[in-house]
């Protein structure tokens, strides 16, 4: 009798190009949420001769939080360096080396890059709409208010489905999350985001799994304590941030080697698919 | 708590999942995997969300790697089902 058919683990590795001989190595690390196929953006505005690879942490048995067989679970963010600096080292090539990520994957790529022996390490780290893990900017999952939360979801949902969806700001007065949910489904359905006939159970699976993963993070950074880097650091701060009006999104004190930041089009989640976005982002990767 | 039949489990994914693609209920085999429907996850977990609010209880997060098909999801949410209703 063959064995039962299982859907396929996610890859840890996605080659979006190779590096010409001598040209620029990328390595983006990324955090889920969106598929790591969401950098072929970034991937087409990068000059052809420039490497692009992205390590998908939902590929790394450590990192995943399925309770899959296989899969271990994993308490710190120091776990995951070991493991994810060794692909880094294998996948660089002679040339020029940047190492980065999007969200959390950013704050990875930044423990990733302490890792490195120091004739490995990039010329720089580019975080893409990374919060640093500093005590100041890492909250209990308590104080994640659900408007807060809400609100993030409404811009992933609308990244999603390619439509614009709002949900409660940060401070509305909202009595339950149920509430904030149903106006994040009529925002959605309004704009055809979703059909008319998705339910308020069926959008709150959506929105626990989304919280569920958004928290596994968080818990992971607020365990962590970043040192001082020891590479140049980029911030590409999305217009729409998660955090809104903060300069430097926490790396400031981290940067020990200076800190470049750069604005680009669209939210935390959309600036990662936005032909302009990837432009910018491109653009700051070549101009390292 | 009545417990769902295989059956009742196996109509309610065939007709919500040919709802959802726009497709006869005809078109969607029992033995479809999930994995090579064309929803993607915002639709899955959407489509995940109602069956459990139908059922009143939660799958747990690893029901469709052991049971990856309409028929073998069906048939397991029978058997939790009947074990539900006879703890109650």
């Amino acid at each position: 009798m063959p064995a039962p058919r299982r859907p396929a683990a996610p890859a840890l590795i996605h080659h979006h190009r190779a590096a010409a001989p001598g040209s620029r190595t990328v390595v983006l690390i990324h955090p889920g949420a969106l598929p790591a196929t969401v950098h072929r953006a970034t991937a087409s505005a990068l000059p052809e001769t420039t490497g692009l690879t992205v390590l998908d942490l939902q590929g790394l048995p450590a990192y995943r939080r399925t309770g899959l067989p296989g899969t271990a679970g994993t308490a710190t963010l120091d776990q995951l360096v070991p493991p994810l600096a060794a692909e880094v080292t294998r996948l660089r090539e002679a040339g020029p080396f940047t190492l980065g990520g999007w969200s959390f994957g950013g704050v990875v790529a930044h423990a990733v890059c302490g890792g490195l022996p120091a004739e490995l390490r990039p010329d720089r780290v580019v975080l893409l709409d990374s919060i640093a893990a500093t005590e100041e900017y890492t909250r209990t999952d308590d104080a994640l208010e659900p408007a807060l939360l809400l609100g993030w979801f409404a811009m992933y949902l609308g990244a999603k489905r390619g439509r614009p969806v709002s949900g409660p700001l940060p401070g509305d007065a909202i009595r339950d999350t149920d509430e904030g949910l149903a106006t994040v489904l009529r925002s959605a359905v309004a704009s055809g985001a979703l059909p008319g006939d998705v339910t308020l159970p069926g959008l709150r699976k959506l929105y626990e799994t989304y919280v569920e993963g958004l928290l596994h993070n968080n818990r992971l950074t607020a365990r962590h304590r970043p040192p001082s880097a020891v590479v140049p650091l980029t911030l590409i701060k999305a217009e729409r941030s998660l955090i809104s009006g903060d300069p430097d999104l926490g790396w400031g004190p981290l940067a020990a080697h200076g800190l470049t930041v750069r604005s680009c089009p669209g939210d935390h989640y959309t600036m990662l698919g936005r032909p302009d976005a990837a432009t910018v982002i491109a653009h700051v990767i070549q101009s390292a | 708590m009545a417990s769902v039949a295989a059956q009742d489990a196996q109509d309610w994914l065939i007709d919500k999942i040919a709802h959802r693609l726009g497709v006869d209920r005809s078109e969607v085999p029992p033995e479809q995997y999930f994995d090579e429907l064309d929803l993607d996850s915002t639709e899955a977990l959407i489509l995940a969300g109602e069956l459990e609010n139908w059922l009143g209880f939660e799958l747990g997060t690893t029901a469709l790697w052991y049971h990856p098909s309409i028929k073998d999801l069906a048939q397991y949410i029978a058997e939790e089902s009947s074990q539900r209703a006879g703890a109650a």
